[in-house]
This record gives C-alpha cells, sequence and structure tokens, in this order.
C-alpha cells in the first residue's frame, strides 16, 4: 500500500464532523480487499469486519476533521466564519480554503491589514469575527452558490519534509485510520485467530459520538483506539508532549493495565520503539466513550505523535506510522483466549 | 513570460538573482531594447524613442524583490528560527507553507497546539522569537547543513486564478509592475523609456535610489501594488483603494507627495482615453517614489499601483483586469511624453 498517496488523497476528501459520508466512502473501499465484511453504518462510521473464532477486538480511529461553516454573508460578498470543532483562529489569515458551497469554489482568508489598525490591535491575534473569506465574486453571486451553513475546508496540498516527515490537514486522525488499513493488509498474511472489526469512527472531533454508538453495536470484548498525540515542538512544557518519531501508549485510570501490559510486551518483542504518556485522567480520544459502552469495555490507547495539532500543516513521521501497523498486526495475532484471565486482579 | 510564472518565481530583497538572470534572458528578444544589470542589481531596459531631439527621459520602475525570511540559526532540535524580509506579519505565516533556499526544500511554519494553550497563549500575539521553520531536519547539524545561516525562505504559494477575474499568489506586489514593464517594452514612445527592475524596494528603496541617480530621468513613474481593504464590510474610509475600479493613482504616500502637475496630467491623460483609474484615499505607506523623486536635483514621479488585496502574505489577491489598466494607463501616459 502506498501511505503517501492513501493520506494525500484522503487528507482532500471533505469529511467534517457529522458529515463523513464522503470520506467513510473513501476508506471502506481501502479495507475492503483486506477483510470479509466492511458496511457503513448510520453515523457513516466504516465497520470492515475480519471474521475469527477468538476474542472480538474493535480498533477505531477518527475519520471526520475539524472544519469552518459559512455562519453570514456580508453586503460586499465576503463569508463570515464558524468553527466546526477546534480550529485555531490564529492559523486562519492568509490561509487558501475551499468553501462547499452550490460548487466547489477557491477563497483566501482576509483580516484587516496591520497599517489599518491601531497600535493596540496589533499586539491582539486576529479574532474568527474579524476574518473573512474571498471568493473573488460580487455578492449577488456569492449568494447565488453558498449558503450559510455551507461548509469551508483547509486548501493546503501535502507537503513532504525531510526524514520521512509529511505535512498535511486532517493528519489527526486519518493518518491512525491508515494505519489501521497497514494492519489489516499484514494481517491478511499472518495467523490471526481473533475477531477483528477495524472502525473509521466519527464525530470524535465532538465528543467520539461514532465510537460510542459502533463498540455498542460491535460489543468487543476489547478495543484499541488510535489517536494522535502531541509531538514535541520548540516552547512545548515538560509533560504535555511525546517525542515525534515513535509510537506512544497511554497510561491512566481510562485505561485498561492489563492489555496496555500485553501492547508493552508486543511492542518489545518486535523491537517496536514504543514510548508511555500519561493521562492523570480523560484522554480527549475515542478511548473514553468506548471504554464506558455497554457493561464497558477494556480499552487501551495508541497515539502517533504529531506536530502542530488542529493546523493545515499537521506533520508526523511515517515510520512511526508504519511500526504502527506492524505493531497492532502483531498485537492483534497473538490475542488467544487467554487475554481476559486475572483483568482486575 | 506570464503572471504566473512571475509570482512562482523566488526573489526575496537583496537574493534577486533567479528573476534578474531570467529577466535579463527574457529581455534579449526585445527589439530596439538595450539592457544592462547596475551596480545595485537592477535590470535597466532602455528603448530609444522615436521622438526628435532632445526626448524626455522617463524612468519607469517596478520592484523585483518580495518579501520572505531569513534564516538567522537553527536550535539544537533542527528546527529553524527567522526573521522577516520586508514587512511581514508574523500572524500571516502561521500554518504556511514555504520553500528554503534556492533548492526550494520544503518547509512549514507550524505553531503550538491549541490544546496546549493557556488562555493567554492564545491572546497572545506570536512574534519572530516564538515562530519557527520545520523542514523535518533531525537534529541542529542536518538543519545548519541544509538550512545555513542567511538562507533565504519564500512563500510556497502557486498562482490559481478565481472568481470573477481574481488571481491568488504570492509576491504579486510587484510581479504586477514587472509584467507590465515587460509588456509595455513591447510598444513605441516618442520620449526615451527607461524600465527599472529595482532590486531591494522592500528593504528599504534601496535599488530605485541608485538607478534613478545613474539613470537621471527627467521623470518617474513607479508601477506598483498596494494595500486594497476593499472587502470585509469595512467602511470607505478605511478601505484605500478597490479592486475592479483600475488602476490607482496616489497623491500622496507616506515617502513621496506626487508633482501636481503631473497627478494633473495623468488623470487627464485617462479621462481623454476613457481609461478607467480611481485615486487612492490613503496616504499610508511608501514605495520607489519616494527614492526616485529625491534623486540629484529632485525628478516628479507619479504612482500607478493595482490593488493588492492580502499584500504581503503567503497569498495576496487582485483583479487582472486592474493589471491590465494599470498598462493602459502608463502606455497612455507614455505616449504624450
Amino acid at each position: 500500500m502506498d501511505i503517501q498517496k492513501v493520506l494525500s488523497e484522503a487528507a482532500g476528501i471533505l469529511g467534517p464532523s457529522g458529515q463523513e459520508m464522503q470520506i467513510a466512502a473513501y476508506f471502506a473501499e481501502k479495507f475492503r480487499p483486506f477483510v470479509d465484511e466492511v458496511t457503513v453504518n448510520d453515523m457513516h462510521c466504516v465497520i470492515a469486519h475480519k471474521k475469527g473464532a477468538g476474542p472480538k477486538v474493535m480498533l477505531c480511529a477518527h475519520m471526520d476533521e475539524i472544519s469552518l461553516m459559512v455562519i453570514a454573508i456580508e453586503d460586499d460578498g465576503c463569508l463570515r466564519l464558524g468553527n466546526v470543532g477546534g480550529v485555531d483562529p490564529r492559523i486562519l489569515p492568509a490561509s487558501r480554503v475551499w468553501v462547499h458551497g452550490k460548487e466547489k469554489l477557491f477563497g483566501t482568508i482576509g483580516a484587516l491589514p496591520p497599517h489599518l489598525l491601531t497600535p493596540e490591535d496589533r499586539k491582539k491575534n486576529y479574532d474568527r469575527k474579524d476574518l473573512y473569506v474571498d471568493v473573488g465574486l460580487p455578492a449577488d453571486k456569492v449568494r447565488e452558490l453558498v449558503h450559510v451553513g455551507d461548509l469551508v475546508t483547509f486548501n493546503t496540498p501535502f507537503t513532504e519534509l525531510l526524514n520521512g516527515q509529511v505535512a498535511s490537514k486532517t493528519m489527526d486522525d486519518r493518518a491512525c485510520v491508515t494505519m489501521l488499513l497497514l494492519a489489516a493488509e499484514r494481517l491478511t498474511k499472518m495467523h490471526c485467530d481473533a475477531d477483528v472489526y477495524f472502525v473509521g469512527s466519527t464525530q470524535e472531533e465532538v465528543g467520539s459520538r461514532g465510537a460510542e454508538t459502533a463498540a455498542f453495536a460491535i460489543d468487543p470484548d476489547l478495543a484499541v483506539a488510535l489517536d494522535v498525540d502531541h509531538a514535541t515542538i520548540p516552547g512545548s512544557r515538560p509533560d504535555t508532549t511525546v517525542d515525534g518519531d515513535s509510537l506512544c501508549a497511554t497510561i491512566g485510570p481510562y485505561i485498561q493495565p492489563k492489555p496496555l501490559q500485553r501492547l508493552l510486551d508486543c511492542a518489545k518483542e518486535h523491537h517496536v520503539k514504543l514510548q508511555t504518556a500519561v493521562s492523570p485522567r480523560y484522554t480527549a480520544t475515542d478511548a473514553d466513550e468506548v471504554g464506558v459502552s455497554r457493561a464497558g469495555i477494556p480499552t487501551v490507547l495508541l497515539s502517533l505523535p504529531l506536530k502542530y495539532m488542529h493546523t493545515s500543516v499537521e506533520t508526523i513521521d511515517l515510520q512511526a506510522l508504519t511500526e504502527g501497523g506492524r505493531l497492532i498486526a502483531h498485537f492483534l495475532s497473538e490475542l488467544d483466549e487467554g487475554w481476559e484471565e486475572d483483568l482486575w486482579i | 513570460m506570464d503572471l504566473k510564472w512571475l509570482t512562482e518565481m523566488n526573489a526575496p530583497s537583496g537574493h534577486e538573482q533567479a528573476l534578474r538572470r531570467a529577466l535579463m534572458e527574457e529581455l534579449k528578444g526585445y527589439a530596439g531594447v538595450e539592457t544592462s544589470i547596475d551596480r545595485m542589481g537592477n535590470v535597466v531596459a532602455v528603448k530609444k524613442g522615436h521622438g526628435p531631439e532632445p526626448r524626455k527621459r522617463v524612468m519607469v520602475a517596478a520592484h523585483m524583490d518580495e518579501v520572505g525570511l531569513i534564516v538567522t540559526s537553527c536550535t539544537e532540535d533542527g528546527f529553524l528560527r527567522v526573521a522577516p524580509i520586508g514587512g511581514v506579519d508574523p500572524r500571516v505565516i502561521i500554518s504556511k507553507r514555504v520553500t528554503v533556499g534556492d533548492d526550494r526544500l520544503p518547509g512549514i511554519i507550524g505553531a503550538m497546539a491549541i490544546h496546549l494553550q493557556s488562555p493567554e497563549d492564545r491572546q497572545r500575539v506570536l512574534g519572530y522569537n516564538d515562530i519557527y521553520v520545520d523542514i523535518g531536519a533531525k537534529d541542529k547539524k542536518e538543519a545548519e547543513s541544509k538550512a545555513p545561516k542567511g538562507t533565504y525562505i519564500c512563500f510556497d504559494t502557486d498562482y490559481v486564478s478565481f472568481g470573477d477575474g481574481y488571481v491568488s499568489a504570492k509576491a504579486l506586489d510587484d510581479r504586477v509592475g514587472i509584467f507590465n514593464l515587460l509588456r509595455l517594452l513591447q510598444d513605441d514612445y516618442a520620449c526615451d523609456v527607461i524600465c527599472v527592475f529595482d532590486s531591494q524596494e522592500e528593504t528599504g528603496c534601496r535599488g530605485a535610489k541608485g538607478a534613478a541617480f545613474a539613470q537621471a530621468p527627467d521623470m518617474g513613474i513607479v508601477l506598483e501594488g498596494t494595500t486594497c481593504n476593499d472587502l470585509g464590510d469595512v467602511p470607505e474610509t478605511l478601505q484605500v483603494c478597490n479592486t475592479g475600479r483600475g488602476v490607482c493613482v496616489s497623491f500622496m504616500d507616506g515617502s513621496s507627495i506626487v508633482n501636481r502637475a503631473l497627478f494633473r496630467h495623468t488623470i487627464d491623460v485617462a479621462e481623454k482615453n476613457g481609461l478607467s483609474y480611481h485615486i487612492k484615499r490613503s496616504v499610508s505607506g511608501g514605495n520607489d517614489a519616494g527614492a526616485i523623486q529625491r534623486a540629484r536635483a529632485a525628478v516628479p514621479t507619479v504612482v500607478l499601483s493595482v490593488p493588492c488585496r492580502y499584500i504581503h502574505s503567503p497569498s495576496s489577491v487582485v483583479k487582472y483586469s486592474d493589471v491590465d489598466s494599470q498598462l493602459a494607463l502608463t502606455k497612455a501616459l507614455l505616449k504624450t511624453l
């Protein structure tokens, strides 16, 4: 599988929280060759089932993306913006976007130029309400093509940096969906007893509603959530970030310790570099909702470090992603009926 | 050599070599044009007029250079620390792509994730002390080998036509002027036309100053891109100028006051020829006119600008018809001299 191709194609597909239909269709096709059955449920979750007689495992990574929405059209034809998920307003000025109206329109985000600002205003960041999208059309034409509620997404090309690092929009969390694809592909050539459900989840950015309902439907014995975690950059505070070049497993009350230990042991055995991070309370990922689905589901969280989360230049390490696919495949392959013994003792 | 090609060329102030070379090559094919590079690195293209001696010598200037960044050092973990070349508001470069050096190594400008910011952090403007270019280098050694101190950095923005005849690109200030210098040299005039593709405008109008002294023209015309703020529901008084209303004529700005007779004459020429134009409604900013009008014993100089939204950002916007309008008025004006 050409990872970069999948990542860049996926980044170009619309899929804000609650409207993941197109990205779900894309990933459904990608999973199909590697599993027995693929369905897309009412929450737009992709559920790719590889049948087995062993323990039932759900693995999930979310397909939805943060985006923007048209909340007003001014008399001069410019568009005002609202948030769908946590877009940092600091990244908006001079960003290029797609406006998903009746037609897909190219736009640039504008703001008052500095020489027209007061000295006090120059010391402040632009607020979302001071910014607008310029689509280069007169107001009457804009009103014909664009409506309040239409989506606005970043239009940033995929960028290859040195040492196998790549930057793009929506690496959070389509890089981890891609990691699941890699694992599914590897498993086709490995022995595996487990009954595996790979889930492309939805609405994570607004509270993991896709994973919550998928977990109910699947009713797994065990779950692995995959998401991105903050990689260290200049100025980041200690203990808030992890190393950028290797995977990370989370330790904390929301994470079941026994399967976590299994994951750590598995990484050690197969020489996959796996660091750990601590979440003293919630993890702010699908793991939180999946863990309390039905009567409770033992859940672990595997993270891919990412720089500049929730920007249009989210940066990951391809080697870490590939290693993640390998680790998950081994973890699934080695799951046997005995995994549940002494779960809480 | 079209506007797309010109904007996608990299020529930050003080490092205009690539564009200079390309212009010298391009101008070889222009009939009756004598081209040279002067002491400040300006490309000077002279087209003698067909009028009787003594002919007026008119310097028409546009600047080759663009705003950008320059590497000042590399951090231990391989990130590039940078300073702006020209006026680049640090607030418009967050989460943007750049190219580093002549080999155009891809880089990005990231920022601390919103999740990791305190409420105070969110208010604080990231300055050049907080901004890093990330090329993916693993450590200082690799960063320094790929992007040593002094490496120039440009925005990585392709040229896009969009909307109702609009263009989004980097460096439209002042590749629109460069584009029109090339186009006006393809016509004939009675006066001597000295086209100066000048250097270092964004860092203090240094190229034009030397060129104006060296050429000692009778008159100056500056072709610029100027700030335009006509969208975003802003009051008319703050808009400066408007896209779609043709070339913008300045009566004054931060660095020059246009010779009143020349200003009136320019307006007369536009009116008589039925050419679209409008008057700039702000006196802020400065450009090569400030340098040219003070050359030697003074040179009457007029500024004709293309209104440019989001100027000095990675993604500026002009209306193509305004670029054509700048050419039309410049040519009409030259024909009267």
